[in-house]
């Protein structure tokens, strides 16, 4: 058994986890770039949309180099993404490859006991005691906590730091220093080292920088190759970025909707505007612009593939948002031919829309407004 | 009271039902008229521009009854049966239109999730509690506009001609002339009988489904599916033609999945959209019955 799993943000960090910690072989796919892009989309159903390209493109690279089981998460919802393994599964095979699924599925159409079956086959693929299974898993989850906190810390802090420049760097470094460890444990000391080095910065907290808050389809958003590494972009003018959906919320949020915990405020936040889930994430995007504005941001940006269904039902549903809350909101949608400068243009052209309100609010109001900011982002990891 | 009943998406199906129910509850039904050039422009420009071609066409009936009536009836169909789905778009349909359309009249939006009799009944008593306050009265209506739409055969099954085609795909696609131009008439017009995908039972089309890793999660999409493989695998029709639309993220899915169950069984997908060419269309639909044609020479040569 070799396994193998697609770049979902930092999910790949928490897979690679896990096998080291079960010691089971693995293909660590690359992060996402043109090739796999190039491959998925080859092989993908025309229409299908952008993050099962790059899913079946990680998959088919990674068979390419032996693996044979595939990890990947599923859902029921009514949207495709429950879709994406039956499909991936007929084209590896189309091509040749004899692969095994594993889907973590919690839903109650495949059934808990599938469930249990399909994690049993690989708990038995590993030769290290239970106990040892037990912390692998609990490893796991606590690197991509980090990691999402990491990543969390950096794009907010971009917005104080005294040195252009120095978070962004920060963060490519842990970046590609974590998918090169070779054990749970070091992976732990890279995050907590660069946790460290984050927290020390110099950080000019007499700045005020814009606020922005990233919403939208949760697979575009973690995955900065999908999303045109729109944070990153953000970092570089010098913006304060915000993003609730992460693979960590996502682990969160599904164990805690049962006991009606997970992001509750959001979901009320959005019951005025969209009542019933549309699928994907469509609830928590009308749910997050609704709050954007009392979290103190200036503006969201909302980030969606090109077919994306519950993210088009929500974007009907932003201009209203905006006129209600007074927040401006920006949709981006992308495919594989979504062009860079386009792209940046639209963002300028949204931020300088931000500044120009700021500068007018405060000369609108008492100048002690500025107090009004964002609280300084605190400390520990 | 006048309620209005857009003759878009399910209208293709449920239509019996809606209308019946309406018309015992004592209230006076106003139809738009079947989808012509106007009605699609006009869901053009208020509709989001990525959204699909039917949902386009349903706010374009929607607009033009907007002013027509004192209430529409625009059930949000979540889904048909328990736990399954019709399409996302359906679920966030309430939101679509209200957000994209301005100055509506009141929406009867009560939600569906299950056509199963317990399910539905307390729908009817939610929609019909806005046209009438009597509970049993809504009971009566109920059950008369179930008997009148189990009474309905859809679909159809053309005898007489030497090829048959089936039509799979959304019934908002292949009974809406507009949406489809015509492509009934086309077809018979080549000599090609048609039949559509709804002649085949619904325990063939499960057993069918049987054979995916996952059943799939949208009703219809299933039964595509389903349909679709049976009728290859009985030869009841020379080939399948897909009616899609474009951008639909279940069309995008489940053809795939068709065509790579039904292996080299003749099938071809057609994308509508606002910008599908009649002149295209025509020539793709030639080239198909051509392929049959042949096929069909080469199949008796052979026997
Ligand atoms: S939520 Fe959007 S991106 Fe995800 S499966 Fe559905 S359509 Fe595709
Ligand atoms: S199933 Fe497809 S065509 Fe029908 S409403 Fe949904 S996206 Fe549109």
């Amino acid at each position: 058994m070799v396994v193998t799993f697609p770049n979902m943000g930092n999910v790949a960090i928490a897979a690679k986890t896990l096998c080291q910690g079960l010691a089971l072989p693995y293909v660590m796919p690359e992060t996402n770039n043109s090739k796999t892009l190039a491959v998925g989309s080859y092989y993908a159903p025309e229409e299908i949309c952008l993050p099962f390209k790059l899913i079946l493109g990680n998959f088919i690279l990674a068979a390419r180099q032996g693996a044979d089981t595939m990890w990947i998460t599923g859902s029921c919802g009514p949207c495709r993404f429950g879709e994406y393994c039956e499909l991936a599964m007929r084209t590896l095979k189309k091509l040749g490859y004899r692969t095994d699924f594993v889907v973590a599925d919690l839903s109650s159409d495949v059934g808990v006991k599938e469930f249990i079956r399909r994690i049993g086959t690989v708990a038995a693929a590993s030769p290290v005691h239970p106990v040892e299974k037990l912390r692998a898993l609990r490893l796991a989850y606590q690197v991509v906590e980090l990691c999402d906190r990491l990543d969390a810390k950096a794009y907010e802090r971009a917005g104080y730091e005294v040195h252009k420049g120095e978070c962004r760097r920060l963060l490519h470094e842990y970046k590609t220093k974590v998918r090169k460890t070779e054990s749970p444990e070091e992976t732990m000391e890279v995050l907590q080292d660069y946790g460290r080095r984050l927290d020390a910065v110099p950080a000019d907290k007499s700045k005020n920088p814009l606020n922005v808050s990233i919403i939208g389809e949760i697979f575009t958003i973690i995955d900065p190759f999908s999303n045109l590494y729109i944070e990153e972009k953000l970092m570089g003018y010098g913006v304060s970025s915000k993003r609730m959906l992460s693979p960590s919320w996502w682990v969160k949020n599904m164990i805690g909707k049962p006991f009606r915990l997970g992001s509750r405020d959001v979901y009320k936040a959005s019951d005025p505007y969209l009542k019933y889930s549309v699928g994907g994430h469509g609830k928590e995007c009308v749910g997050e612009a609704a709050l954007a504005k009392a979290q103190g941001m200036d503006g969201a940006i909302q980030v969606f593939p090109l077919g994306c269904m519950p993210e088009v039902v929500a974007k009907s549903i932003l201009p209203v948002i905006q006129e209600d809350k007074g927040i401006p909101i920006m949709t981006l949608i992308v495919d594989e031919v979504t062009g860079e400068a386009g792209y940046i243009t639209r963002i300028e052209a949204f931020l300088d829309l931000l500044k120009g309100r700021r500068n007018q609010n405060q000369k609108a109001s008492h100048p002690r407004a500025a107090l009004n900011m964002r609280q300084f982002p605190s400390k520990g990891v | 009271m006048k309620i209005g009943l857009p003759r878009g998406l399910m209208y293709a199906k449920y239509h019996t039902f809606a209308k019946t129910f309406l018309e015992e509850l004592g209230a006076e039904v106003v139809v738009s008229p079947p989808t012509n050039k106007k009605i699609l422009d006009r869901g053009v420009r208020c509709c989001v521009d990525e959204a699909c071609l039917p949902m386009k066409i349903f706010h374009g009936h929607v607009d033009w009854l907007k002013d027509r009536c004192d209430a529409l009836l625009t059930p949000r169909l979540i889904g048909v049966r328990d736990k399954e789905y019709i399409c996302p778009m359906f679920c966030g349909l309430i939101e679509l239109i209200s957000n994209n359309i301005p100055d509506l009249p009141p929406l009867i939006d009560a939600p569906v999730t299950s056509l199963e009799y317990g399910k539905l009944i307390k729908w009817a008593k939610q929609a019909g509690g806005f046209i009438q306050k009597d509970d049993t009265k809504i009971a009566l209506a109920f059950d008369r506009a179930r008997k009148a739409q189990q009474m309905e055969q859809i679909g159809y099954n053309e005898a007489g001609y030497p090829l048959k085609i089936a039509l799979v795909g959304h019934v908002y696609n292949i009974y809406d002339q507009f949406i489809n131009m015509n492509v009934k008439k086309k077809l018979n017009e080549l000599g090609i009988g048609v039949m559509t995908y709804q002649q085949v039972d619904r325990g063939d089309i499960d057993a069918q489904i049987q054979t995916l890793f996952k059943k799939p999660f949208w009703t219809f999409a299933g039964e595509y599916y389903g349909a679709s493989v049976y009728i290859s695998k009985k030869g009841l029709a020379d080939g399948i033609l897909y009616l899609s639309s474009f951008s639909c993220g279940i069309d995008s899915v489940m053809t795939e999945l068709i065509q790579s169950e039904i292996g080299d069984f003749p099938f071809m997908v057609l994308k509508l959209d606002e910008h599908t060419g009649e002149a295209g269309f025509d020539t793709r639909i030639e080239a198909f019955s051509d392929m049959l044609k042949r096929r069909c020479e080469f199949g008796r040569h052979l026997s």
